[in-house]
């Protein structure tokens, strides 16, 4: 009964177990993003943050559990999920343009095989447009700087048109311009109505922009609101008490 | 057939031959293009050397050395060496480098061995055999050239139905996996096309220096074209030339083909480095020439205008003096500076000409406009992704950002 009064989450995870070499990497997690919110996903180097992304696309095997998007399994849902992956999982000297990367995230809709109709090319020239990318369509990739690239991978998802984003990484390695904009962008995508999950090292842009937040090392630490999850508690069992440099500032900021 | 061979003008075997070359200029050009995106084209490699003792099982099978019975040979072994390669590689966690070594130096041995034990038994009869280890042009048939080429077209017209998914998949697996791709099929199937361009190519180029086929025209093409909707046909047209003009060359010489062709095909590679607008080695070393002295003036003439500045007109030893810079390297920007017209001279004193005093405000002007930038860029909204370029900050931001900027100083 309650089905009809709760939207489903955007992307719920169920006790999901992945493992590498026989070393769990995600150990029955737990967590779910709900539907129509700007959600992160934060943990330390090696908490298994991107893989948990992967795991709920079926892009690495998982071991045990289930990933459900909009309530349904993730693998029948891939048509309502548009991934974003990390900047430098590809090789941007491929001979492709913006617009022909871009043009990638209709593919699935139109069919394979078949040519773009006009619509897909304006859903294209609306995803460029929206990234601010739209003077350099005609651009060859490898001549972009590391935002414009990033600005590339969210209009590529943003063709699809799908309810829910999933972004590994995006602000990892752009300039402090690029990464106010991409929230801004983000936030208005909130706006519209749609899901977004982003893996994000930031604790400090996590706890300005976004609504809700899942602290991940190997297992689900916390998830929940932001005010509620990113406490000096949760923290310290996610990053641990005894760890230097960058983490201990953050924690330090935050708290 | 006979009606395409009859066009060609040029004697009867020539004809075949070049026809034959084209086919295989073609076919390992285009789809060699996919080997090379994936970065497997060592997997090529691999299967092509396979393909010796393919042709070598399928002759004692059958007993006769039709092109078609032998090919399909090679074809098995490839697609027996591909499945080693990947067994090797996950069975053992080894890298793909190293299995692919292992395989294609393992399946070249038992090829050299089933040819040498053909050789002892059958006398002659092996005479067929051996070219396909460097290839051959000359005693290419009609009928050689119709299954290479039926093969060929059905490899090509996989490329261009599955382009769409083969562009995808080529550029980011994980996001087209993500997009309902299936992938490992995919991987499968371009594996498959590989196997196609060796069992076309081999019989002319030979299972050793095939892969050069796959590679060459993929790399040249590389060199000229930005887009993969063009790399691929321009890759056929290369791989072409490159083909008909090496078995030509091979058959009026008396030259053995396969390394003809692979010379002619190096010989494109090394002039499309060298000489590819925009891309290649000397387009690249004449626009750091171009950039470096452009640096070198634009910062030597702003010493020179900060030094006139501050006192009068020095000469270039007093110059030298006051700019930290190496003095060779001021020298030689003065000279530029004085090729320029930027520069005059009073007896040993330097002065600015009227040309050289305005270049240096622009100069000036645009190291004020940066700092402006990093001091109040922040504030300002940028209409799309364009980014702010120190050495011409206007014409990186527009017109109407650099107002905005300028009012936000103010």
């Amino acid at each position: 009964m309650t089905d009809l009064l709760v939207p489903p989450p955007a992307l719920e995870v169920r006790r999901l177990t992945v493992s590498y070499g026989g070393r769990p990497v995600l150990w029955d997690v737990d967590a779910s993003f709900p539907a129509g919110r700007l959600s992160a996903i934060v943990g330390p180097n090696g908490a298994g943050k991107s893989t948990l992304l992967k795991a709920c696309l079926g892009l690495v095997p998982s071991d045990a559990g289930q990933a459900l998007v909009l309530g349904e399994p993730a693998r029948r849902a891939l048509d309502r999920v548009a991934y974003v992956p990390q900047r430098e999982a590809v090789d941007w000297d491929f001979p492709a343009t913006v617009r022909e990367v871009v043009e990638m995230g209709r593919y699935r809709s139109v069919g394979w095989l078949r040519r773009l109709r006009r619509a897909d090319h304006e859903a294209v020239d609306e995803a460029l447009e929206r990234v601010g990318m739209a003077p350099f369509a005609k651009r060859q990739i490898g001549r972009l700087s590391g935002g414009q690239r990033q600005r590339v991978f969210l209009a590529r998802a943003l063709a699809q048109q799908a309810p829910v984003l999933l972004m590994d990484e995006p602000f990892a390695g752009v300039d402090a311009r690029t990464e106010a904009a991409l929230v801004e962008l983000l936030l208005g995508l909130r706006a519209d109505g749609r899901s977004i999950v982003v893996v994000h090292h930031d604790l400090g842009t996590v706890r300005r922009s976004f609504e809700w937040a899942l602290v991940l090392n190997v297992r689900a630490i916390a998830c929940g609101p932001v005010e509620e999850v990113l406490v000096p508690e949760t923290l310290a069992r996610a990053y641990g008490s005894a760890v230097g440099g960058d983490e201990d500032e953050e924690l330090a900021w935050i708290a | 057939m006979d009606r395409l061979i009859d066009l060609i003008p040029l004697p009867y075997t020539d004809a075949v031959v070049a026809l034959g070359a084209l086919v295989l200029g073609v076919v390992a050009g285009v789809l060699g293009v996919v080997a090379v995106l994936r970065e497997r084209s060592l997997v090529g490699d691999a299967l092509s050397h396979a393909a010796l003792p393919g042709v070598c099982v399928a002759f004692l099978l059958t007993g006769v050395k039709e092109a078609g019975g032998l090919l399909a040979g090679a074809a098995c072994a490839g697609i027996v060496a591909a499945v080693c390669i990947v067994l090797i590689e996950r069975g053992g966690r080894i890298r793909s480098d190293a299995a692919i070594g292992v395989v294609l130096s393992s399946a070249f041995s038992l090829g050299i061995v089933l040819l040498t034990a053909i050789s002892n038994r059958h006398d002659a009869d092996q005479a067929g055999l051996e070219r396909y280890l460097f290839g051959q042009a000359a005693g290419l048939s009609e009928h050689d050239v119709v299954v290479t080429g039926a093969l060929g077209l059905a490899g090509l017209l996989l490329v261009a139905v599955g382009f769409r998914a083969l562009k995808t998949a080529l550029f980011d697996a994980d996001y087209a996996a993500a997009a309902g791709l299936p992938v490992r099929a995919l991987d499968v199937g371009m594996t498959a096309l590989l196997v196609i361009a060796v069992v076309v190519g081999v019989r002319m180029v030979g299972a050793i220096l095939m892969v050069a086929m796959l590679v060459s025209p993929a790399v040249a093409a590389r060199q000229l074209t930005d887009r993969l909707s063009r790399l691929l046909p321009l890759a056929g047209v290369l791989g072409a030339a490159i083909g008909v003009a090496g078995a030509l060359l091979s058959a009026r010489e008396e030259l053995p083909t396969g390394p003809t062709i692979v010379l002619v095909g190096f010989a494109v590679v090394v002039a499309s480095i060298a000489f590819a607008p925009g891309r290649g080695v000397l387009w690249s070393a004449a626009q750091l020439r171009r950039d470096r002295r452009r640096a070198l003036v634009e910062s030597v003439l702003v010493d020179l205008a900060t030094a006139l500045e501050a006192g009068p007109p020095p000469t270039e030893a007093e110059l030298c003096d006051l700019s930290p810079r190496p003095p060779r390297e001021l020298r030689r920007g003065v000279r530029a500076l004085d090729r320029a017209g930027l520069l005059g001279r009073d007896g040993d004193r330097l002065r600015l000409t009227e040309a050289g005093a305005a270049a240096a405000r622009r100069q000036l002007a645009r190291r004020d406009e940066w700092s402006l930038w990093l001091e109040h860029g922040w504030r300002l909204r940028l209409p799309d992704a364009r980014e702010p370029d120190p050495r011409d900050l206007e014409r990186s931001i527009g017109p109407e950002a650099m107002a905005e900027l300028r009012a936000l100083a103010r």
